[in-house]
């Protein structure tokens, strides 16, 4: 009996059959998934686009005055952020009522459940002025508190602990000079490989 | 084909959660909060009766030897419908479900529900089944949040009553935090399964003993 099972097995006609089942199937899907990402594809980038936007003016110490302009990214930038193990995404110089007022650093670290998309801002002395997610995957009621900014034991928000923190405080790390919120060490450690990556990067800049 | 039983049966006597044990790493992780547990039950029930429904009508055209190929291809194709569609209306739950969404390809109850159900029924018997087997996912999710929210936080019906707060109803900090960690969502199925079990035994037993 196994041996006819073998012959239906080697048939090229059954194999080809397969494939081809396989293979209309996948066109089909595709065709679908273009339809629909074609749709959604617009709302999409303009949720992101806002959520970069209010992420950028929630760093910045004037948000209505506040201007973004994009600074290109060099070598020497991105090596510098990924010494802390982030990856730099892009930068902008923040220009307060047409004044310098430091930078605003997006870029993205590993947390917990994939990358934490993040803009920290710096201002001209170098001192971070604000941690604000933009987009993560952290473990919801676990890491999602450290992107919800909930008050760590003593009072003060997580992600407003790195406010203030210059390069000479650098490197910063959970369980030294930054505090996690239990549970979810991880998630925060991830909040602070970004921040010191853009620290770095603001440092290299020039 | 019997509505009545299989709604009995998606939502008790083979609940997909509680009695065939399936999805049960979403079932654990995604229920912190009344929001997320309605969300996700409500995206599962979505595409599983969508994806009930393609399976059971290509089930005759479709070769036995590629089958589980053909129904992961259909659930995927369902699943980024549903994962596209969310982050573009309702970015919110988009972004408290996370990766567990995508994640749905993968879960147990529709590839289960594909090989076991649609793959000998008819559409319509296969939609049913979807549908009911959805509810039964979704009510062992909602009860899991209520239970964890409320021992874990004293709180009810986060992100969905009075206007997405919940209601607070004995101050956060004499919740028993354990409850809202990954460990109290093993603690909190491990009770509701023992429970269900011992309530079908029960009820077995009952109808054995009027027979005799």
């Amino acid at each position: 009996m196994s041996e006819t099972k073998q012959k239906v097995d080697m048939d090229p006609k059954y194999i080809l059959k397969l494939t081809l089942t396989l293979l209309i199937t996948c066109v089909l899907v595709a065709g679908i998934l273009g339809w629909v990402n074609s749709i959604t594809e617009g709302r999409i980038k303009e949720f992101n686009r806002e959520k970069t936007n209010s992420a950028l003016k929630a760093v910045a110490a004037d948000p209505a005055n506040s201007k973004f302009l994009p600074v290109k990214l060099t070598g020497k930038m991105q090596k510098a952020a990924e010494g802390y193990g982030a990856t730099l995404d892009s930068v902008y110089a923040v220009k307060d009522g047409g004044e310098d007022a430091g930078y605003a650093v997006k870029i993205l670290a590993g947390g917990s459940q994939g990358k934490i998309e993040m803009v920290v801002g710096v201002d001209g002395d170098g001192a971070v002025t604000g941690v604000s997610i933009v987009n993560s995957s952290e473990t919801s009621g676990i890491g999602s508190k450290v992107m919800s900014n909930m008050p760590l034991p003593n009072g003060t928000k997580v992600l407003d602990q790195f406010a203030g923190k210059t390069a000479d405080d650098q490197p910063l790390k959970v369980g030294g000079n930054v505090d996690a919120i239990s549970g979810a060490t991880v998630s925060t450690k991830g909040v602070t490989k970004g921040v010191n990556g853009a620290l770095a990067a603001v440092g290299a800049i020039g | 084909m019997n509505i009545g039983r299989q709604f009995k049966e998606g939502l008790v006597t083979n609940n997909p959660v509680l009695v065939q044990l399936l999805g049960m790493c979403s079932t654990m992780a995604i229920t912190t909060s009344f929001f997320n547990g309605l969300g996700m039950g409500l995206s599962v029930l979505i595409i599983l009766t969508l994806s009930n429904i393609i399976i059971s009508a290509i089930r005759k055209i479709v070769p036995d030897k590629i089958r589980i190929a053909m129904f992961i291809v259909v659930i995927a194709c369902f699943v980024t419908c549903v994962d596209l569609s969310l982050q573009a209306f309702v970015p919110d739950l988009s972004k408290a479900l996370g990766v567990f969404l995508p994640l749905i390809v993968v879960n147990c109850i529709i590839l289960g529900r594909a090989e076991a159900f649609c793959y000998k029924n008819g559409v319509l018997a296969s939609a049913f089944d979807g549908i009911f087997q959805g509810l039964g996912y979704t009510v062992v999710l909602l009860v899991m949040s209520v239970i964890r929210e409320f021992l874990g936080s004293g709180a009810f019906g986060g992100g969905v009553f009075n206007g997405g707060k919940g209601f607070q109803i004995f101050p956060e900090q004499f919740g028993a935090k354990i409850l809202t960690m990954p460990v109290g969502g093993f603690l909190c199925l491990a009770c509701l399964i023992a429970a269900m079990q011992w309530a079908l035994t029960k009820t077995k037993n009952k109808k054995e003993e009027s027979k005799s």
